[in-house]
């Protein structure tokens, strides 16, 4: 008897007064799937783009869902966020954060200043992309409804992960090791740049959905540089380019090179950078991977194989100078170690790094004599040995 | 006891009064030369013509027989036509065997009385199961004639070996209970200590084998721990593992003991079909025992808890689909499993011509219906739906009913407590399966404790040739079932 009542009151003592902390109902919740961060004059402009809210009060079925920004200022993060809960009717819930848009003034003056929030949020994942707007503000592109997915924040998504496999002009970068880039020894970050093609206001309206060219759609642009955790510029497709082969991202991208004044287009794949440290003033980096022939306009026959070899060798020559060239701009002008080569020598030379640790960015890094090799390969031509012409 | 009084009349004269003169109570005086010959039996229990044809016949012609012995008595004992003739001095037995559907011969001047099986056809034939159908196997099940179901099993085990030991239980139904074991095979041990339990049973009635089964545990569960059987095949594969088999009589359902958790999860259909197949299967069932269980309760806890668990395009689906509806996912789920149970509840008692009739309103009500109305999201009704088609892979009703019963408490937790009240209440559920015992066997083997010669057929079923032994667990008497060839 005395062993049941004490189970009883067990029972009824984990039940209430574990209380409700923690329960809630799904259609109490503003789920956040994309928040951007503007910066005006003196004040932060956050907008948490809402995606469950419901064509229409009947309406119970799937992919029905609407999206809906809202946005805030204050004069700190906490401030505008308070602003968006007075006029969101539901509880705002953080943990489903795909992207994270940060619009240019906030770059230039620092991210650390906004991550705070971010991390020390128990509800938010700390896997979600990060994306610098160019051009526009933040709060403009969350707003932008594309045709192929269901709600904007999704659209952004899926733009990076193909984007990081088949162009090699963005990577994805997560929150994560964006954060992790910026404390690391020796090492400055590059973030993703998104930006509109077309009008804003048509691009955010139900509209845009309706016709068969949208108004206006999302592009993702070239890398934008940070020093530490604030922007210094953005880099040229081309540059893109190269600085994520450096980096080892990109895997497979196509590359155009001029031969006997005729463009050929190259599918490269299998793409990988090894970079060796000879000592703190010499680097060597060697660039090895193969490509197959994708696009030819005249004459060559490629059964020749001494003519594939000459192609070979052009290939290799272009590619050097182009990533020559993307070296030398960012020891030149942003003067941001973003491929790490500080960081490489902090491994493996840890004593002699502790003298260049604290002018590195400003005097060593401009100074490092870089040395690259490629090793690149043609493989295979295709289906096709001639190109097809009229009277053959 | 009680003596035969010497005067058939007599006798004749108490039983009728005995029964309150019911109408059945049927008897015929003879008289050959001068010695009253009575004969006693229950219209209702007995067949009529099998008493005129061998008995009143045959004590005519023995009448009629000039070379008569002195003793009319044994004249008749030794002449009549019979299988089953026996004779009793204990009046007080005459009703057991008047009901039994016996014919009691009483002379004048004899103290003891002759005992013919004259029984009537009160039972249906062998029919398929009803209740545990299968694909692959024979098809015959018990009836409620107790020495039909015997003769089932001793049709498949022809070993005299096959003992039955037989008891009455019950002051006034005075009920046959057979307890069926292979001797050699079987634990006597555990077969006495059935023995004893039952023995201790004093009731006014025992009509069916679910009245003994409580008698037959150790302690309290809300899990069946004596698995019910209607299918002769599954009794012989017990007996032939050393279970030991009650049978009632009048109840097509035998109990086998010692039940341990993972039978509930085989079928007799495992030993028939490809071994490597019903490996698969039963991995099957356990993840359908796993969901049945858990997903009502996993569903609530993730959706109003956990939310962070949930794929983001899933999350808002389902948040979408839950605008509108009024009440907290909890009662939701509570609702639909209850409707659900209520629906299955009907259906089995409901005659068959309104079951059609039933399975629309179901439907209909249940899963459109109650969706367009706006009082469930159409997911609650896919999870409730989901449980429900898992929780009909279990033949046994009891063991149904214990996972019902489990499902509720889960759900309970999980709406006050989360994904940590699942975790802990799955410990507090795994202790109390673990605590469970039987005859000496714990109602977890052979895992907890392990045994490893027994795992050969638990989850992973080997090749019928490459199972030499039987389970440990349940006897440890002759544990080789086959000989290895050389």
């Amino acid at each position: 008897m005395k062993k049941t009542i004490l189970i009883i009151i067990t029972i009824i003592l984990t039940i209430s007064l574990s209380g409700c902390s923690g329960y809630d109902e799904l259609n109490k919740l503003s789920i956040v799937t994309a928040v951007a961060f503007d910066k005006t004059d003196d004040e932060y402009e956050l907008s948490f783009l809402i995606a469950n809210s419901p064509k229409s009060q009947t309406s119970s079925k799937e992919g029905e869902a609407k999206t809906t920004v809202y946005s805030g200022k204050g004069k700190t993060v906490t401030e505008a966020i308070k602003e968006i809960e007075q006029i969101s009717p539901k509880q705002i819930y953080l943990g489903h954060i795909n992207v994270v848009i940060i619009s240019e003034d906030i770059g230039e003056d620092g991210f650390l200043k906004i991550s705070d929030w971010l991390i020390r949020n128990p509800q938010t994942r700390k896997k979600f992309y990060l994306l610098q707007a160019k051009d526009v503000s933040a709060k403009n592109i969350i707003k932008i409804v594309s045709p192929l997915e269901s709600f904007p924040s999704q659209s952004i998504a899926t733009l990076i992960e193909s984007n990081a496999q088949s162009k090699a002009t963005a990577t994805s970068v997560t929150y994560s090791n964006f954060i992790g880039q910026i404390l690391e020894k020796g090492f400055d970050p590059v973030l993703p740049s998104i930006t509109i093609k077309g009008d804003i206001k048509d691009g955010s309206s139900e509209k845009n959905l309706e016709t068969t060219e949208p108004e206006s759609y999302l592009v993702l642009g070239p890398l934008a540089i940070y020093k530490g955790d604030k922007l210094q510029g953005f880099s040229t497709d081309k540059e893109s380019q190269s600085i994520n082969i450096l980096k080892n991202e990109a895997k497979e991208f196509n590359y155009n090179i001029e031969y006997q004044k005729e463009n050929i287009s190259i599918e490269a794949s299998k793409l990988k950078t090894v970079i060796k440290v000879k000592d703190t003033q010499n680097i060597e980096i060697t660039v090895s991977g193969s490509g197959d022939i994708y696009n030819i306009n005249n004459n060559i026959v490629l059964q020749d194989y001494k003519e594939i070899k000459k192609i070979e060798k052009t290939w290799n020559k272009e590619m050097k100078k182009d990533l020559e060239k993307a070296i030398k701009k960012t020891q030149t002008e942003y003067k941001a170690d973003i491929f790490g080569f500080g960081n490489i020598i902090y491994k493996n030379l840890p004593k002699k790094w502790e003298k260049l640790e604290n002018d590195w960015n400003d005097k060593y890094f401009p100074k490092l004599n870089i040395n690259i090799k490629t090793n690149l390969k043609i493989n295979a031509t295709g289906s096709l040995v001639k190109t097809i012409k009229e009277g053959e | 006891m009680e003596k035969i009084d010497k005067s058939a009349k007599k006798v004749i004269d108490k039983t009728k009064k005995l029964y309150g003169n019911s109408p059945d109570v049927n008897n015929r005086l003879i008289n050959i030369k001068g010695t009253n010959v009575g004969i006693l039996f229950l219209e209702s229990s007995s067949q009529a013509s099998t008493v005129s044809d061998f008995i009143i016949k045959g004590t005519l012609y023995a009448g009629s027989n000039k070379n008569l012995f002195q003793n009319i008595f044994d004249t008749l004992k030794n002449s009549l036509f019979n299988s089953q003739l026996f004779t009793i001095n204990d009046y007080s037995q005459f009703p057991y065997f008047l009901s039994s559907g016996f014919t009691i011969i009483v002379v004048d001047g004899s103290s003891d009385a002759i005992i013919m099986e004259t029984r009537a056809q009160l039972d249906r034939g062998v029919t398929e199961s009803s209740s545990e159908p299968i694909l692959r196997g024979s098809k015959d099940s018990f009836t409620e004639s107790h020495s039909k179901n015997l003769g089932l099993i001793r049709k498949r085990i022809k070993d005299p070996n096959l003992w039955f030991d037989e008891l009455k239980i019950g002051r006034r139904t005075q009920t046959r209970i057979s307890i069926a074991y292979i001797n050699g095979i079987a634990d006597p041990k555990k077969q006495k200590e059935v023995k004893k339990r039952l023995q201790k049973i004093d009731i006014d009635g025992i009509l069916d084998s679910g009245n003994i089964r409580d008698y037959l545990i150790e302690q309290k569960s809300i899990f069946p721990q004596i698995r019910s059987t209607e299918r002769p095949d599954v009794v012989s594969q017990a007996l032939l593992q050393g279970k030991i088999v009650i049978f009632v009589e009048n109840c097509p359902f035998t109990l086998i003991l010692p039940t341990v958790f993972i039978d509930y999860l085989h079928t007799s259909e495992d030993e028939y079909q490809k071994s490597a197949n019903i490996t698969f299967t039963r991995v099957l069932r356990i993840l359908a025992l796993i969901v049945t269980v858990f997903t009502p309760a996993i569903y609530i806890a993730i959706t109003t808890y956990d939310q962070n668990t949930i794929p983001d395009k899933l999350l808002i689906s389902l948040a979408i689909q839950r605008e509108g509806v009024p009440f907290p996912t909890a009662f939701e789920i509570i609702l639909l499993t209850t409707i659900f149970e209520i629906l299955r509840e009907s259906d089995i008692r409901s005659p068959n011509s309104m079951s059609a009739a039933m399975s629309i309103v179901g439907a209909l009500v249940l899963g459109q219906a109650a969706v367009d109305a706006g009082i469930v999201s159409p997911i609650t009704v896919i999870v409730v739906a989901f449980t429900s088609i898992c929780s009909l892979i279990f033949t046994d009703i009891d063991f149904m009913n214990g996972i019902r019963t489990w499902r509720f408490i889960f759900i309970v937790a999980a709406s006050t407590l989360g994904i940590i009240g699942i975790l802990s209440f799955t410990i507090v559920w795994l202790i109390k399966l673990a605590s469970l015992e039987n005859l000496e066997t714990s109602f977890l083997s052979p895992f907890a404790p392990l045994s490893k010669t027994s795992q050969v057929d638990a989850i992973y079923r080997a090749p019928e040739q490459n199972i030499y032994t039987r389970p440990k667990y349940i006897s440890n008497l002759n544990p080789h079932r086959q000989r290895r060839s050389k």
